[in-house]
């Protein structure tokens, strides 16, 4: 009976949503596997590997989110967050440290990034907050102060990992389902406001006192200021993004073909972060801006499909999981294309589905079993 | 469960989240088509420059062989051992892994490695992706040792570079030149290239004169290099073009003729053998044959040769490496008489049957000593034909004073002195012809009749190389008609071309007329074969030889020295080659210089039974 029933519901999918996270899922494998390329004799490294299996574990959590009824899910979120906020706590305590920051659950050679984990719990917990609210609590001041302290907490926690691009990834989701919910342009404008003036004060006094402590130069202000003067230390700080413009600029129209970057090849582009944050320079320098073109396309099928999911979701809580994938997934896409060609600073914002790790590709595929959840239920079944 | 009521409510605020997001995108894609598409190129431009590298590959240096084709330079190969630097991880102390790796090897080869740790630091530095010689010019017995061990001494490597390489030796040396390695290029080929391997560069001689045609053109290699400056890959190489192959002039079997006759030069215990030796063929004014004594071997030049000894032959007292035929100025002495007896005879102030009683000396003005003659004892009666052939300084301090300066100094002026002889090899000197005229300017003082005297017999200030001397000497040959010497007689450029020819270039006529070129030439002879001749050591059996020696008196650093000189010419009636020996520190011409060239015309010529291979000479045999 029940799997006759979920059977049913898998009919109901939505399939080009599913097409979309598929084409990207092989790209991802293939692109994987090219940003990590060695020529032989040397071995070659097991990346494209792992993220298959990723996907493929990916895949059965998918289908087990998108078939349990998404309002059975939310009933739970008050304890998804707490799970969350407590390994958050966890890996500031016993989290493995990489490059000064602790950002690693490890458990038996295996590691998760607690901030994934957040970022979806925060999403549920929000969209069952501002569910909850009558239609005048909406329009009241109050709303935004709750939905700021519920995201502030895990924002704070991931600061002090610290992982700047995960913990402002927090902000536009937050923001997003309060806009959707409802809550009046005023209030949000001055929330806005505030975290602004937050920010331009905060940031600058947190960078002084961490080069106070650790005695040198902040590299999350060091990204700031590449960003702003690309010139600034191009064989240090600015070697990344450099590199990575050079990348997908020489791409061209189309491309050096497959397996033929030689900024990932011969390493200008590092190779400890190119599977995972510039994969995309990869794709853009081997398959040019046709290749750029593809994937952007496929995104836009990603989320122009998440925006109809949520016009038709069969309640406000549908309407506000989905808007919160969407505008999850548009901000990582964003940050990190943005990244690639110099628009934006970098930041360690992967791109969903295609960045090489497998708590990202974990967390991406349990947000589209979300959506793919209240597309099926926006019947009754 | 939760049941609520289904909501398809329109949402404007979904819409504009739609709008953004879509703005978003488009964005993205707006600024991909400008950083791939508008600016592709700008880029490709930069990734190529930061992994791109070029590496100049130097031609081989051309041949240069002798008129017969028997090479007198070209390239051998030198075994050199090399490591890579690129297998060593920038993590680690460089040089020290370097050291101890070289250390390891040397060990194993039974050699000790030689290399300075600013050496190896500076070639990885600045040339990580090339060889880095560490052994050069192996023995073959140690190329073996290698090839066995290779495959378990991994990042070392059999490297051949070409090494510039004189089979005759020492054999002309000072017309050959040598070659050494400068990192001065021209800029442009620097900037063209990441990885300068620069050219032999020829330093003397021919080296130096047709290095642009012996150095050929190089080829260049590309690689792609990683950000740690190691090659990923080669992306295709350029071949080097050889170089021209240069055909001298000279013989190299008459060259070993003059340099052996200039070695076995008989000079009292004590002196050193220091001097020069030209041969001309008179018809064209060839080089036949050049040596210069100390000589030096450019073999030495070689990177593998240990920098003291370059540096002893380069600081050596004597000046082994200073071209005496070319670069050394000396006075001409009783050898300049002939050129004083034409200039008398062209300007009619003096015949040949002017004759002079000579007592030994004479005073001349108010000369604070009387002049002598080179007899002490006097000459007696004598007239210009036995002037000369005795060498009497008397009758040419009465004939030279009739004649006057200006005319003997023109008359030098036509034979080439005080010019550039045009020689096509080597930096020349001029000499020096002293006039009244310079004297006044230089010295503010009158020139004296005792000048006038002196000039006459080749002294005052009169200097001379031997080269002009050998010029001087074809141009009585030729009966005045004076020729540019040369040594170059073809340069062949790698394709086949010829691209330079050497041709008999005439200079100028002397403006003396035949009858009195003739007097002259008479007395040249009798200087040789007269039973009283200063030149008889010169002499030949069977071969009628034209000359005239010299003894002149000159201050150096070593002290005053007597310069032995001998010029001369054969076959008298018709010249073939005329000769010019300098002794530096002889005892007279006649005694030290005379008997060097009369051995040179003996073999060359076939008169010697003891040397039949140059009876072959078929050009000089008459």
């Amino acid at each position: 009976m029940q799997i006759k029933r979920s059977m049913e519901m898998i009919k109901q999918m939505d399939w080009l949503l599913f097409g979309a996270m598929a084409a990207l899922a092989v790209v991802s494998v293939f692109f994987v596997y090219s940003a990590s390329y060695r020529p032989p004799p040397q071995p070659m490294p097991g990346f494209y590997k792992m993220q298959m299996m990723w996907f493929t574990v990916g895949l059965s959590l998918y289908l087990v989110v998108a078939l349990v009824d998404y309002r059975l899910i939310c009933q739970w979120a008050t304890i998804w967050y707490a799970i969350a906020l407590g390994l958050l706590l966890l890996v500031l305590i016993d989290g493995i440290k990489v490059y000064g920051a602790r950002r690693w659950l490890g458990w038996h050679g295996f590691g998760i990034q607690p901030a994934e984990t957040a970022k979806l719990a925060t999403l549920i917990a929000l969209s069952y907050y501002l569910f909850h609210r009558t239609r005048e609590s909406r329009r009241e001041f109050s709303i935004v102060w709750v939905a700021l302290a519920m995201m502030g907490a895990p924002f704070v926690l991931i600061m002090l990992e610290p992982d700047l691009g995960s913990a402002v990834v927090l902000i536009p989701i937050c923001f997003g389902l309060m806009f959707v919910a409802g809550v009046r342009m005023k209030h949000l404008l001055m929330a806005a406001a505030a975290g602004v003036v937050l920010a331009a004060i905060g940031l600058p006094i947190m960078w002084k006192l961490k080069e106070h402590r650790a005695g040198q130069r902040n590299y999350q202000q060091d990204r700031i200021t590449v960003f702003l003067h690309p010139d600034f230390d191009p064989r240090g700080a600015g070697w990344n993004r450099n590199q990575s413009v050079i990348a997908v600029g020489s791409g061209g129209l189309t491309g050096k073909g497959y397996l033929q970057g030689t900024q990932s090849l011969l390493g200008y582009l590092p190779r400890s972060v190119t599977p995972n944050d510039f994969l995309f320079s990869v794709i853009a320098e081997e398959q040019g801006f046709v290749g750029s073109l593809v994937v952007i396309g496929l995104y836009a099928v990603l989320l122009f499909s998440g925006l109809r999911i949520a016009a038709n979701a069969r309640d406000r809580l549908g309407m506000l999981l989905a808007t919160g994938v969407v505008v999850m997934l548009f901000f990582h896409i964003f940050i990190n294309v943005g990244m690639t060609i110099g628009l934006m600073p970098v930041t360690g914002v992967p791109l969903p589905l295609l960045s090489y790790g497998g708590s990202f590709v974990l967390a991406s595929m349990t947000a589209l079993g979300l959506l793919q959840n209240v597309w099926i239920h926006r019947r009754i079944y | 469960m939760i049941i609520s009521a289904p909501f398809r409510e329109h949402n404007p605020r979904l819409r504009a989240v739609g709008t953004i997001i879509a703005l978003g995108l488009a964005l993205l894609l707006v600024a991909l088509w400008r950083v791939q598409v508008t600016h592709g190129e700008h880029y490709d431009n930069k990734q190529e420059a930061q992994s791109l590298r070029r590496i100049r590959i130097p031609a081989a240096r051309g041949e240069i062989v002798d008129r017969n084709g028997v090479v007198l330079a070209n390239n051998r190969p030198s075994y050199d051992i090399a490591i890579y630097l690129d297998r060593f991880s920038k993590k680690v102390d460089v040089v020290r892994a370097v050291q101890t790796r070289l250390s390891a090897l040397g060990a194993e080869l039974g050699m000790d490695p030689m290399l300075k740790d600013d050496v190896v630091r500076a070639h990885y530095e600045e040339r990580r992706p090339l060889p880095l010689p560490v052994w050069r010019d192996l023995r073959p017995e140690s190329v073996a040792a290698f090839a066995e061990r290779a495959s378990t001494l991994p990042g070392a490597d059999l490297i051949v570079m070409p090494v510039r390489q004189y089979p005759q030796g020492s054999l002309a040396a000072h017309l050959l030149g040598y070659v050494n390695k400068t990192q001065d290029g021209d800029n442009e080929d620097i900037d063209n290239f990441y990885y300068y391997q620069p050219d032999s560069v020829g330093q003397q001689g021919v080296e130096k004169a047709c290095d642009e045609y012996l150095r050929g053109s190089p080829g260049g290699r590309t690689i792609r290099v990683t950000p740690a400056g190691t090659v990923a890959n080669d992306l295709g190489e350029k071949q080097a073009e050889h170089g021209g192959r240069v055909t001298l002039t000279i013989d190299v079997r008459l060259q070993r003729i003059v340099e052996d006759a200039l070695a076995a030069t008989k000079l009292p215990a004590g002196k050193e053998l220091r001097g020069a030796a030209v041969v001309l063929d008179v018809r064209t004014g060839e080089v036949l044959a050049l040596a210069s004594v100390p000589s030096f071997d450019p073999n030495i030049f070689n990177p593998a040769t240990p920098a003291p000894t370059i540096e002893a032959v380069m600081n050596n007292p004597s000046s082994p490496m200073l071209n005496r035929a070319i670069g050394g100025r000396y006075p001409p002495g009783s050898t300049f008489k002939p050129i004083t007896l034409l200039a008398g005879l062209e300007s009619g102030a003096i015949s040949p049957q002017d004759t002079v009683v000579c007592t030994g000396s004479i005073q001349i003005g108010n000369w604070p000593r009387p002049f002598r003659c080179s007899n002490h004892s006097g000459h007696g009666p004598i007239d210009a034909y036995n002037a000369i052939a005795e060498s009497c300084d008397v009758w040419f301090y009465k004939e030279g004073l009739k004649t006057g300066p200006e005319a003997i100094t023109r008359m030098a002026g036509e034979f080439g002195l005080g010019q550039p002889t045009g020689f096509d090899v080597g930096h020349e000197q001029w000499g020096f012809v002293p006039t009244p005229a310079w004297k006044w300017a230089r010295h503010r003082e009158k020139w004296l009749d005792g000048n006038t005297a002196q000039l006459s017999i080749g002294q005052s200030f009169l200097l001379v190389t031997p080269m002009q001397m050998a010029c001087v000497a074809a141009t009585f040959a030729n009966r005045g008609t004076c020729l540019h010497p040369y040594v170059v007689k073809q340069i062949q450029a790698s394709n086949g071309q010829v691209v330079h020819e050497g041709q008999p270039d005439v200079r100028g006529h002397l403006s003396a007329n035949p009858e009195q070129l003739e007097v002259v030439r008479r007395a040249m002879l009798g200087a040789v074969h007269d039973p009283r001749g200063t030149a008889g050591r010169a002499a030949v059996k069977g071969l009628s030889i034209a000359g005239k020696t010299g003894t002149a008196e000159y201050d150096t650093k070593r002290g005053r020295l007597n310069c032995g000189w001998f010029i001369g010419f054969a076959p008298y009636d018709q010249p073939q080659v005329a000769v010019a020996i300098l002794i530096e520190d002889a005892v007279s011409g006649g005694q030290t210089a005379a008997p060097v060239a009369g051995k040179i015309f003996a073999q060359m010529f076939g008169r010697s039974a003891e040397d039949k291979g140059v009876a072959e000479l078929e050009v000089y045999a008459d």
